[in-house]
């Protein structure tokens, strides 16, 4: 392999990877919108799908890609769940704290209820293609993250058009700039919310999936998905879903990059230490309008 | 008098322990300008925001063409027809102007309404046809504040309450809109106006309240507001010896 195949290669697995914590980070920014808190449980509910892809794969014999028609709604379903459950009434409070806390209580729940029910020890699912390569032109690209690809992209326009192009989505876009404002309209801050919370669950399902095809998990890998795509959100800019995503493939490149010329030990500190640079001197984002 | 739009009847508003209005009561007769006026914090938006919903009254009713809002949230408020273009215009400035007016008209009784209200919008404010596709953000604070207005303009409104909407704007402006609002009036439209610029308020109002500290301490006619020598003194004269 030449000196530039080998970047090649490493650009092309930290955009792959990448696009898992940008779609991620556009279920947090959504979220961030419109209530105004990091959803720290994200990471854990990405986990939790990839094990529903997992007992489906394995149980039941249903096709990862497959299986999207079943997740994508249940996704959608919890999310909006979780708010009127959960979130319904911290929501109405000035103080946001609760409704993080709240947050942050899930992702434990969710955690440790995974170690209990399904063992820490890590899962991998096997298909026929898990193993299959494309080699356009010397480099090495697996299907299965060429499909993360693609189904990352497919997700982050879906949400895009629907924000764009729905009587909702552009209360969404409202709300997050202004929810008292929206409620002027006469619009319900409750159900802007379950949608925003909906959409931010259903991205967290196809990225279960996505992640469940291509890489090994276990219940406590949640939490580093989840701080790593508050970094993505962080360089994107909150309040910008292509923002999100192109922050999360920086972010993935930068990863990859990092433990390719450096090492492995030192990608993750060297990405957090990019994060608070990042923050230092752009604190609305790479890509976010100043405030 | 014939035809009671909005009666607010002897309401206290609390923020948290502080009394912010004391037994207030005004009423809006179906096709008026009624004018709010007074000092900074007298509690001329709390009074809107209780109105709308956003603040609950501890004491007191509010009813719309005789029907009580009691308990009622914004957005329910909203669908029956009270609408509120708040001070400081709070536009959705990453939005386009279509989108804004878009959501001016999101409740289900104005909806069907659109097209026509779209039409009535443009042809009173030239401006934001020509700039539709624009961000909000990208306006003049002029077109911002007809934006405002088109977008409650939107909702259908039997009662249209402007917070404060001359604020910030050049002389001309201020103009514009005093005109515009006596347009909208002529058009049948019923408008609740919280003004500091109390003299070009009360030359339209046909009626007006002056809000003091939390209490309404005086009410009549606008011309006969206009002519009174204490309201001279108390505000409009204040403002002229400052200058």
């Amino acid at each position: 392999m030449s000196e530039f195949e080998i970047i090649f290669q490493v650009l092309i697995n930290g955009i792959l990877f990448g696009t898992m914590y940008g779609i991620a980070a556009i279920g947090l920014s959504l979220i961030f919108g419109t209530m105004r808190i990091i959803f720290f449980a994200q990471g854990a509910i990405i986990i939790f799908f990839a094990y529903i892809c997992y007992w489906l794969f394995t149980l039941l014999g249903i096709d990862p890609y497959l299986s999207l028609i079943l997740v994508i709604p249940a996704a959608l379903l919890l999310g909006a769940g979780f708010y009127y459950g959960l979130f319904k009434e911290a929501a109405a409070l000035e103080q946001k704290e609760v409704s993080l806390l709240i947050a942050i209580g899930l992702l434990w729940l969710m955690e440790n209820a995974m170690m209990v029910a399904w063992t820490p020890n890590p899962r991998t699912i096997v298909t026929a293609y898990t193993s299959w390569v494309l080699r356009p032109g010397g480099l090495v690209i697996p299907f299965t993250r060429l499909m993360a690809l693609l189904i990352a992209l497919l997700s982050a326009v879906g949400v895009f058009v629907f924000l764009k192009r729905t009587r909702i989505g552009t209360a969404v876009r409202a709300a997050s700039e202004d929810m008292e404002s929206t409620t002027l309209m006469g619009i319900n801050p409750n159900w802007v919310n379950a949608v925003a919370f909906a959409l931010g669950i259903g991205l967290a399902g196809t990225a279960g999936v996505a992640f469940a095809t291509v890489y090994s998990f276990d219940p406590m890998y949640g939490f580093t998905f989840v701080i790593m795509s508050v970094i993505a959100l962080a360089f994107g800019g909150f309040g910008n879903v292509f923002g999100a995503l192109l922050g999360g493939i920086i972010l993935g490149v930068l990863q990859s990059g990092a433990s390719f010329f450096v090492s492995a030990g030192w990608a993750d500190a060297i990405c957090f230490g990019t994060f608070l640079l990042v923050l230092m001197f752009r604190p609305q984002g790479l890509f976010g309008k100043k405030v | 008098m014939a035809n009671q739009l909005l009666e607010v009847k002897g309401i206290d508003v609390f923020y948290g322990d502080g009394q912010a209005l004391w037994d207030v009561s005004i009423t809006v007769e179906e096709g008026a300008i009624v004018a709010l006026v007074g000092a900074n914090g007298a509690g001329k938006t709390t009074l809107l925001k209780t109105i709308s919903g956003l603040i609950h009254a501890r004491k007191g009713e509010i009813l719309l063409s005789g029907k009580s809002l009691s308990n009622l949230k914004p957005q329910e408020i909203v669908d029956r027809g009270i609408i509120h273009v708040p001070e400081g215009r709070r536009l959705f400035s990453n939005l386009t102007v279509l989108e804004n007016l878009k959501l001016g008209a999101y409740v289900p009784r104005a909806r069907p309404f659109f097209a026509e209200s779209l039409e009535r919008v443009f042809s009173l404010f030239p401006a934001l046809k020509t700039r539709k596709d624009q961000k909000a953000g990208s306006l003049s604070g002029g077109e911002q504040q007809m934006l405002a207005i088109a977008r409650g303009i939107m909702a259908q409104p039997k009662l249209l309450m402007l917070d404060e909407p001359s604020l910030g704007l050049s002389p001309i402006l201020v103009k514009t809109i005093f005109e515009l609002i006596s347009a909208l009036n002529e058009q049948k439209a019923t408008i609740l106006l919280v003004e500091q610029n109390i003299t070009q308020a009360l030359k339209i109002a046909h009626r007006a309240y002056v809000l003091k500290t939390g209490e309404i301490v005086m009410s009549g006619r606008g011309d006969e507001l206009l002519a009174n020598e204490e309201i001279r003194k108390a505000y409009i004269g204040e403002r002229v010896s400052k200058r």
